[in-house]
């Protein structure tokens, strides 16, 4: 499995991981009908990528415009996960993007970052749609 | 008759200042197509793309809440196993300032507890309720809760004020539970 991708919906989020490039991407709105059916192959993956035995980077994008309360639970998961993995053999960074103009998700994302301490993670405004990849 | 009923029913809701109310069996196609609703109304009378977001968010929350918790359930199942639940859910504006209502059945044997959680929230501030937050969504779930008690957080944080409740004992098994968040 060298990618793996959901697309997004009026409801969930795209969801597009590169294991090649160690590229993880979570993009839009997130509140599923059940986040456990829908983000346990996500979790799965992730964890199956960072129980790998080579040296390796992976840098985490996201970019919501909403994620309700069961939603959030599972991006803490995410972070310690990834919070557990990052260390001197693992370089993992985290790019949350926010509008300019929304002040919860920019909140969000500073709540996060005060939560982990050996992923690099940083909260960057972004203006208009993310540019293509 | 027939007219006169429903025209005072909806005068009554509409003097309220509500946008909508729906009551009854809810499902997550209802929470998306009125959420949606919700989210295009705002943006209809142009209030500010923060404070959909905030009403969005209550709104979500509390209906969500009511799909999970609800103590009054559809006799049945659904074809994928599930239950359905009913509740009524209201969202309006008085005085310039949106409001979410839910309301919804719970077991007389759940009062204490979820009575002691949201007069908890209530006591915290901004602060505290970011803490609150912070520390319940580090911790596993409660066995019992699915989540519930980051939804009521988030519903505390949104809100422009301390969040409202109210119980009415229906009979020896249920009462009616109520909250309101003004955004």
């Amino acid at each position: 499995m060298d990618c793996f991708t959901r697309h997004g919906t009026e409801r969930t989020p795209e969801i597009v991981f590169d294991f090649g490039r160690g590229i993880f991407s979570i993009r839009g709105e997130s509140y599923p009908e059940d986040v456990a059916t829908f983000y346990g192959p996500v979790m799965s993956s992730l964890k199956e990528f960072l129980s790998g035995n080579r040296t390796r980077s992976l840098t985490l994008e996201i970019e919501l415009i909403y994620f309700n309360s069961s939603s959030a639970k599972v991006l803490m998961n995410l972070f310690l996960l990834l919070e557990n993995a990052a260390g001197a053999e693992n370089q993992i960074t985290v790019n949350w993007y926010y509008q300019g103009d929304d002040e919860t998700m920019r909140e969000f994302g500073e709540e996060f970052s005060e939560d982990v301490r050996h992923i690099n993670f940083h909260v960057l405004e972004r203006n208009g749609a993310p540019p293509p990849q | 008759m027939l007219a006169d009923k429903y025209y005072q029913f909806k005068k009554s809701l509409d003097e309220q200042g509500v946008m909508f109310t729906y009551s009854g069996v809810v499902s997550e196609t209802i929470l998306f197509g009125l959420g949606d609703t919700v989210k295009q109304k705002m943006h209809v009378d142009e209030a500010d793309s923060t404070t959909i977001k905030r009403v969005f968010s209550v709104f979500v929350e509390q209906v969500q809440n009511i799909i999970r918790y609800s103590a009054e359930k559809a006799s049945g199942e659904r074809k994928d196993g599930r239950e359905m639940c009913s509740g009524v859910i209201s969202v309006g504006r008085n005085q310039g300032q949106f409001f979410v209502v839910g309301g919804n059945l719970v077991h007389n044997r759940d009062l204490p507890r979820l009575r002691n959680r949201l007069e908890h929230l209530r006591s915290l501030d901004k602060d505290e309720l970011k803490a609150y937050y912070k520390q319940k969504l580090r911790e596993d779930s409660e066995e019992t809760s699915k989540g519930a008690s980051i939804g009521l957080i988030e519903i505390a944080r949104r809100a422009a004020g301390p969040i409202m409740f109210d119980f009415k004992v229906v009979n020896d098994n249920y009462t009616f539970f109520c909250l309101k968040a003004f955004v």
